[in-house]
C-alpha cells in the first residue's frame, strides 16, 4: 500500500514532539479493566512467592554462617514427604493462576456479534491505514522519505466512547503489532492473516499507539493516535471525514 | 591435598600455540571454548553499552537507526549463540570426563570439529559488520518476512544465516559427544545415580539440543532458499506463511532458553553443597526436575506468540505455568542444601547466591508473562527484556562467574584473588539490578523493544538514565574481573588438588589435570567420591 508523502517542510526534525507523552497506563477500555486485574493478581502472587523465597534463601546464610572450629554439619540428603509437599503446593498454585488467567483471556478475546463500528486496520512500513466499514479510509505514513525522520502528525484512529469497535487487523508487508499501552493490549499484524478483536473505550482522550514488533529501521517511529470521542462527536466526525 | 599419588605425565605447556590448534584433548578444547565465548561476551557486552548510551536520553544521536538495529541484532545473537550456550559447552568439555572418571570425550576429533565450527560460525556472523550494507539487522530472532527483504538487510543477513547455521551444527555435534561420553565412558563404580548433577544437567541439555536445533537449522535453510533461490516458505503473497517462521524458530528458541540455563542449574548444584559443607539435597528430585523441565520446554514455544492470534493460547499458557513447578523444586533443593550447613562466603558462593536471587525474580516474571492477558501488554516490550535478562544475565551470567572462580584452580592451578572477586560480585550484582529492574517499569509504561528512541516526557527518560548508569557499573565489575585474571596469573601460587574441599571426581586429580586425567582413581562408592576419600584419609590419620 503506497501513500504519497506530504511536503518535506511538514517533516519535523527530532522525535521529541512526535513520540507523545507516555505515563503510567490509563486503563482506558472495558477490556483493559480485566487486563489490569490480571496484572494485579499476578503481581501480588508473584510478590508473595518472591518475598517468601528471599526469606528462605537469606535465612540460612545468616543463621548458619561458618565459624572457626565447628564440627561437620549434619549430612542429611533427602526428605521425601517434604519434597512431595513442595512439588504439590506449587502445582495447585499455578493451576489456580491458570484458571484465573484463562477466564480473563476469554473475557478480553470475546467479540460482539453486532459491533457498533468496524475498522479494518492495515499496518505497513511505516504507517497505518484505518478503513471504517461504510465510511472513510484514513491513514498515512508516520515517517518521512528520509529514514529516521518522523512526520509532524501520525495517523489517527477515532473511536466512539462506550461503544464496541471491532478491529480487523492485517499487514501488507512484514510483521507489525498494534499496541496501545493505555489499553494494556496489543495484537500482531501479520501479512496474509486477518486477526480480529474488540475495543470498548471507556475514557475520553487521545492515546498513543505504537508498533511493537520490530519491522525495520523506522520501527521506533511507527506510531498512531487513538482519539476517543463521545458518540455524537463521532457521528459528526464521520460525516465530515474524508479519505486520506 | 588428596591421598592420591602425584600423576607422572604432564601436558604440553600452555604457551605452546601449535599444541592448542592441533589439540583433541577435552580439557584444552574446553578452555578454547571458554576463552572464545568470553571474547564474544566482551564484544556483545560492548555492543550493549553502545545501546545503553544511545538510550540514555530520548533524543540521542550516538548511532543511526541502521547501526542501532545491527547493534541489538549482534548483541542478542552473540550473547545467545556465541556466549551463554558455548560457555556451558566449554565447561562441560572440561568437566564431564573428569567428573565421570574418563580419559577424554568419546569422539575427540569430532569435539575439535565442533569447536572450530563454533569459532568460525561466530566470526562469519560478525564479518557482516564489514560488509556492504552492514551486519544483519533483523533481530536475533530474525523474523520472516522482514529478514527476507534483500534491500536494507543485505549480505549481512546472509552471513548471519550461514554463521548461525554453522554454530547450530557445532552444537548438535558437541551434544552427541556429551551424551555418548556420559553413557559409555564412566569409570568403574560411577553408576548413573552417582554422576554429578552438572553432568546430569548436561545430559538433559544435550537431549534438548537434539530436539530443538534441527528445527533452527531447517528454518535457516528455508530462509536462505527464500532469499536466493525463489522459495516462498514465509512469503504469504505466494502461498507461504509468515507465522511458520515463528513456529519453527520458537520450536527451537524456547528449548534453547533451557539449553542456556540447565547447565548453570548444574553449576549451582555443584557449588552450593561445597560451600555449605553438606551433600546436595534431593539428588533424585534435582535430576527428575531437570528432565521435567526439558520435557515440558518442548511444549511451550508458542508462548512467544500469544499476541499473534494464530495459536491456542490456553494450551501453551498451561504448559508454561507447569514448567515453574520443577524449577521451584530446584530452588527448594538448593535452599535445603544450605539449611543447617556451614556457609562459607567464598566468591563462587557469592555469585551462586546472586544467581538464586536474580533468577528468582526472572522466574516470577516468567510466570507472569505465561498469562496471555498479561502478555498482551508485556510482549515485545521492555518488560520481557527485563524478564529474560533476569534469567540469562542475572541467572546464567552469575553462574558463569561462579563457575570461573570455582573451577579456575582446577584449570590453571592458581586461585583467583578472593577480595577482588568479592568486589567484582558486588559491582555486578548492584549494576545488574540497577540496569534491569527499571526495565519492568519501562515495559508497562509502553516502551517497545528494539527502538532507538522513546517518549521524551513521562517516566521513561529517568528510568532509561538509571538503567544506563547500572550498565556502566557492570562494566566496572567486568574490568575488575579481567584485572583479577592478570593479577592472579602473575602471582603464581599453586593451590593443590582440592582447594575448596569439594565433592566430585575432578578434585581427585592434580590441578591442572594430566593429559589423560587420572593416573589413579579413588574408589567410587557414592555421588561424593572426593568427600569419601577425604574422610577415609582423615579416619586413617586419626586411627590409633
Amino acid at each position: 500500500m503506497q501513500h504519497a508523502y506530504p511536503p518535506i517542510e511538514t517533516i519535523k526534525q527530532g522525535y521529541a514532539d512526535l513520540v507523545h507523552v507516555q505515563s503510567w497506563p490509563l486503563i482506558a477500555t472495558k477490556q483493559a479493566s480485566v487486563l489490569a486485574s490480571d496484572w494485579v493478581i499476578f503481581t501480588m502472587a508473584g510478590l508473595a512467592v518472591f518475598l517468601l523465597l528471599v526469606v528462605l534463601i537469606v535465612f540460612p546464610l545468616v543463621r548458619w554462617r561458618a565459624r572457626a572450629g565447628q564440627a561437620e554439619p549434619p549430612q542429611f540428603k533427602n526428605n521425601p514427604p517434604l519434597e512431595i509437599t513442595w512439588t504439590v503446593i506449587p502445582i495447585v498454585l499455578v493451576m489456580g493462576l491458570f484458571v484465573y488467567s484463562f477466564q480473563a483471556e476469554a473475557r478480553v478475546d470475546a467479540t460482539a456479534i453486532h459491533p457498533a463500528v468496524t475498522v479494518h486496520v492495515n499496518a505497513y512500513r511505516w504507517g497505518w491505514t484505518f478503513r471504517y466499514e461504510g465510511g472513510p479510509s484514513i491513514g498515512g505514513a508516520t515517517t518521512g522519505p528520509i529514514l529516521g525522520t518522523p512526520f509532524a502528525k501520525p495517523p489517527e484512529l477515532v473511536l466512539p466512547l462506550g461503544e464496541t469497535t471491532h478491529i480487523e487487523l492485517t499487514s501488507s508487508d512484514v510483521d507489525h503489532s498494534f499496541w496501545v499501552p493505555d489499553f494494556l493490549f496489543k495484537r500482531d499484524a501479520i501479512p496474509g492473516q486477518m486477526s480480529s478483536f474488540d475495543l470498548q473505550p471507556d475514557k475520553l482522550g487521545s492515546f498513543v499507539g505504537r508498533c511493537a514488533q520490530f519491522c525495520g529501521l523506522d520501527h521506533a517511529l511507527m506510531t498512531f493516535t487513538v482519539r476517543v470521542v463521545s458518540p455524537d462527536d463521532y457521528t459528526r466526525w464521520l460525516k465530515g471525514a474524508k479519505n486520506s | 591435598m588428596s591421598a592420591l599419588a602425584e600423576p607422572e605425565t604432564h601436558p604440553a605447556p600452555y604457551h605452546d600455540l601449535l599444541s592448542w590448534i592441533t589439540t583433541t584433548d577435552h580439557k584444552r578444547i574446553g578452555i578454547l571454548y571458554l576463552v572464545t565465548s568470553l571474547l564474544y561476551f566482551a564484544v556483545a557486552g560492548s555492543l550493549s553499552l553502545v545501546i545503553r548510551t544511545q538510550l540514555a536520553r530520548p533524543d540521542n544521536h550516538i548511532v543511526s537507526a541502521n547501526t542501532y538495529a545491527q547493534l541489538f541484532t549482534l548483541h542478542g545473537t552473540a550473547m545467545i549463540f556465541l556466549f551463554v550456550a558455548p560457555f556451558a559447552f566449554g565447561l562441560a568439555n572440561f568437566l564431564i570426563p573428569l567428573q565421570i572418571g574418563a580419559p577424554d570425550m568419546a569422539f575427540p576429533r569430532l569435539n575439535a570439529t565442533s569447536y572450530w565450527m563454533f569459532l568460525f560460525g561466530g566470526l562469519i556472523v560478525f564479518a557482516g559488520a564489514g560488509a556492504n550494507g552492514g551486519a544483519a539487522a533483523a533481530g536475533w530472532s530474525s523474523y520472516a518476512p522482514l529478514s527476507e527483504i534483500k534491500v536494507g538487510t543485505g549480505i549481512g543477513q546472509d552471513l548471519w544465516i550461514v554463521g548461525v547455521f554453522m554454530v547450530s551444527i557445532a552444537t548438535i555435534l558437541t551434544s552427541i559427544n556429551f551424551v555418548t561420553t556420559v553413557f559409555i565412558y564412566r569409570a568403574p563404580g560411577m553408576t548413573m545415580w552417582r554422576i554429578p548433577i552438572f553432568t546430569w544437567e548436561m545430559v538433559a541439555t544435550s537431549l534438548l539440543v537434539f530436539m530443538a536445533f534441527p528445527s533452527l537449522a531447517a528454518a535457516l535453510i528455508l530462509l536462505f532458499v527464500d532469499r536466493h533461490f525463489g522459495g516462498h516458505a514465509f512469503d504469504p503473497a505466494y502461498g507461504g506463511n509468515a507465522v511458520l517462521w515463528d513456529h519453527l524458530f520458537w520450536f527451537f528458541g524456547h528449548p534453547e532458553v533451557y539449553v542456556m540455563i540447565l547447565p548453570y542449574f548444574g553449576v549451582i548444584s555443584e557449588i552450593i553443597p561445597v560451600f555449605s559443607r553438606k551433600p546436595i539435597f534431593g539428588y533424585l528430585g534435582l535430576v527428575l526436575a531437570a528432565f521435567a523441565i526439558a520435557g515440558l520446554s518442548m511444549g511451550v514455544w508458542a508462548h512467544h506468540m500469544f499476541t499473534t492470534g494464530a495459536v491456542n493460547n490456553p494450551f501453551f499458557s498451561f504448559v508454561s505455568f507447569l514448567i515453574a513447578v520443577p524449577t521451584g523444586v530446584k530452588f527448594f533443593n538448593w535452599i535445603a542444601t544450605m539449611w543447617r550447613g556451614q556457609i562459607r562466603f567464598a566468591t563462587p558462593m557469592l555469585f551462586s547466591i546472586g544467581f538464586l536471587l536474580n533468577f528468582l525474580l526472572g522466574g516470577v516474571t516468567g510466570v507472569m508473562v505465561a498469562s496471555p492477558p498479561l502478555d498482551y501488554q508485556a510482549h515485545d516490550s521492555y518488560f520481557v527484556i527485563a524478564h529474560f535478562h533476569y534469567t540469562l544475565g542475572g541467572g546464567s551470567l552469575f553462574a558463569i562467574f561462579a563457575a570461573m572462580f570455582f573451577w579456575w584452580p582446577k584449570m590453571f592451578g592458581v586461585k583467583l584473588n578472593e577480595r577482588l572477586g568479592a568486589w567484582c560480585f558486588w559491582l555486578l550484582f548492584i549494576g545488574f539490578n540497577v540496569t534491569f529492574f527499571p526495565m519492568h517499569l519501562m515495559g508497562i509504561d509502553g516502551m517497545p523493544r528494539r527502538v532507538f528512541t522513546y517518549a521524551s516526557t513521562g517516566p521513561l527518560p529517568d528510568l532509561n538514565l538509571i538503567a544506563t548508569a547500572g550498565s556502566y557499573t557492570m562494566l566496572a565489575g567486568v574490568i575488575l574481573f579481567a584485572w583479577n585474571v592478570l593479577v592472579s596469573g602473575l602471582h603464581h601460587a599453586p593451590v593443590g588438588d582440592d582447594p575448596w574441599e569439594a565433592n566430585s571426581l575432578e578434585w581427585a586429580t592434580s590441578s591442572p589435570p594430566p593429559e589423560h586425567n587420572f593416573t589413579k582413581l579413588p574408589p567410587i562408592r557414592s555421588e561424593r567420591p572426593v568427600w569419601d576419600l577425604r574422610h577415609a584419609s582423615a579416619a586413617r590419620n586419626t586411627a590409633p
